[in-house]
């Protein structure tokens, strides 16, 4: 998607939307998915019986082992956000006790391990559209999608700094401290600004150059099918169950 | 019908770069023209100002019989197909065949299925349909994006470097796809060869214009190639070395074919010449 194409030579994220289109996860309607997902999130997040969250937990990790998304690039996407996640935890173990920021852990992991397959199993700029489709106003999707096409090109040129900058025999400093690595990361992060906000304007003069305005069309209005319906109809009635469960007290 | 009518028109930059200065030119249908210039003439700036994206300006801009102006910029964008340098700024969609669709869609152009085919079959890109553009060569990417532009059916087509960064084989289809193609077009480039391929007419652009007419009329004029920081051609070179030495041709040819034609044209009358002073 989009992405890729901002980033000319460079090809992590393209390895990402790779196999969004060829696993059966990435053929599902990225509305379906959105809906799915989302409601499957906000049942988890409101769980507060420990063997509740554990069971989500394990319907989480069923879905990533299910969805043929690569573990190391979840894995490595999860470790991201386990510093947060830990903080969280942690500061609730701390107040709450020991057992409530474990429920914090497991809660909040099983909720970042389904939004993390939602996210790499599907093309973001299908991710985007699915969004504007379901609602969200076009000004909101075409921002998320020119601010997520900015936050790669600043990622491309600061990859492209750092190489020219190791070309020159620039080491990195000892220290943190040190004048000249001071000056030379200084620079860096300028001229890595001054040069992602000209390419972004280039880019932002070639979608309107296409007649683009200010929304985001396809070429053919996917419809729902029997599997997209499927797929929202499993994850609402796990989640029905769950809140049932926690709500109702039954069992 | 004049496509392009453009008379005095002077940009600078918000920081006060002076990057045009008073340029007019015009073209009719059909009519293929390219700027040449050294890096930095305003080319670019050139072509993103007819384009609608360098406002407000100075002097009158028509596109079509339609006036520029900021307010009017995104209605006669629509006549208009850019071809930006870097094809990785006008490529958005995840499949060939869905970005070629992106511009008819945004316009709300009918047939777009039918556009997207007819685009994919002008630049041979068919098989790429469904291929993913960013995983594509640079020369790919650069029929994916005129694909693009082509699908929107712009009655002038803007060119900026379209053969830079080609591998050889890559640059020589491309400067065959846009000499047959029979369309409005002002090229950017400083690449002669290509122009003196694809183009009838040029404009050496350095801030403003410095020359107006054929390329081989311009590869005569050495002081203002030398000013422009511009190398003619090989063959344009190799016929200048021999008319200095006496074998000179009638007009400098620029391509291979003319190079050609005139060194068959200067052998047969050297053979005149000799067969003259044998008998
Ligand atoms: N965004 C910009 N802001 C300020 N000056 C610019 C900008 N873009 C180009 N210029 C300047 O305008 C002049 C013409 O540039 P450009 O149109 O890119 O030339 P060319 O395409 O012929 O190489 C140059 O002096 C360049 O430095
Ligand atoms: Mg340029």
């Amino acid at each position: 998607m989009i992405v890729a194409h901002v980033r000319g030579h460079h090809t992590r994220p393209e390895e990402l939307d790779e196999h969004a289109r060829a696993s059966w996860l990435g053929r599902i309607d990225p509305r379906a998915k959105i809906i799915g997902v989302v409601v499957f999130v906000v049942a988890a997040a409101l769980l507060t019986r420990t063997e509740l969250i554990l069971a989500s937990l394990s319907l989480a990790v069923a879905f990533a082992a299910m969805s043929q998304v690569p573990y190391r690039h979840l894995a490595r996407m999860y470790l991201g956000a386990l510093p947060f996640i830990l903080v969280a935890s942690a500061s609730v173990a701390l107040f709450a006790g020991l057992e409530r920021g474990f429920d914090m852990w497991a809660r909040t992991s099983s909720c970042v391990i389904a939004l993390l397959v939602l996210a790499s199993g599907t093309e973001t700029f299908e991710l985007f559209s699915g969004l504007r489709r379901l609602g969200v106003p076009k000004l909101v999707s075409t921002l998320l999608m020119l601010t997520y096409k900015y936050v790669l090109i600043l990622g491309d040129e600061l990859a492209r700094m750092k190489t020219a900058r190791r070309a020159r025999g620039f080491k990195g400093g000892r220290s943190i401290l040190d004048r000249r690595s001071l000056d030379v990361i200084g620079n860096t992060a300028g001229m890595v600004f001054v040069r992602a906000s000209a390419r972004a304007d280039d880019g932002y003069e070639g979608l309107r150059s296409r007649g683009f305005r200010s929304d985001m069309k396809l070429m053919r209005a996917p419809r729902l099918r029997a599997g997209d319906i499927a797929f929202v109809a499993w994850f609402a009635c796990v989640s029905s169950i769950l809140a049932a469960v926690q709500l109702g007290g039954v069992g | 019908m004049k496509v392009l009518d453009i008379e005095g028109v002077s940009f600078t930059y918000e920081d006060g770069t002076p990057a045009l200065k008073g340029v007019s030119l015009s073209i009719d249908e059909g009519e293929k023209v390219a700027v040449v210039g050294p890096n930095g003439a305003g080319k670019s700036t050139f072509l993103h100002l007819i384009a609608g994206f360098r406002t407000p300006f100075e002097g009158s801009l028509k596109v079509m019989g339609e006036r520029l102006e900021e307010r009017t910029a995104d209605q006669v964008r629509r006549h208009i197909g850019l071809l930006f340098q870097d094809p990785d700024d006008q490529i958005f969609m995840p499949t060939v065949e869905e970005d070629v669709a992106f511009g008819p869609v945004n316009l709300g152009l009918d047939r777009v299925e039918d556009r997207v085919i007819q685009a994919l079959r002008c630049t041979s890109i068919e098989d790429l349909a469904k291929r993913k553009p960013h995983r594509l060569s640079h020369g790919m990417k650069k029929r994916v994006a005129i694909a693009g532009v082509l699908a929107m059916e712009p009655e002038l087509l803007l060119l900026d470097e379209p053969t830079a960064g080609l591998d050889p084989r890559s640059r020589s289809d491309l400067i065959e796809l846009l000499r047959n193609m029979k369309r409005t077009m002002l090229m950017a480039t400083h690449d002669l060869e290509a122009a003196a391929e694809i183009v009838d007419r040029v404009v050496l652009l350095n801030g403003s214009v410095v020359f107006e007419g054929g390329l081989s009329e311009l590869m005569s004029k050495d002081d203002a190639l030398e000013r422009a920081g511009l190398e003619p051609p090989q063959i344009a070179r190799l016929f200048k070395r021999l008319g200095a030495m006496g074998y000179g041709p009638q007009g400098v040819p620029v391509t291979l074919d003319q190079g050609v034609a005139e060194a068959v044209r200067v052998i047969e009358r050297e053979k005149g010449r000799s067969r003259g002073r044998n008998d």
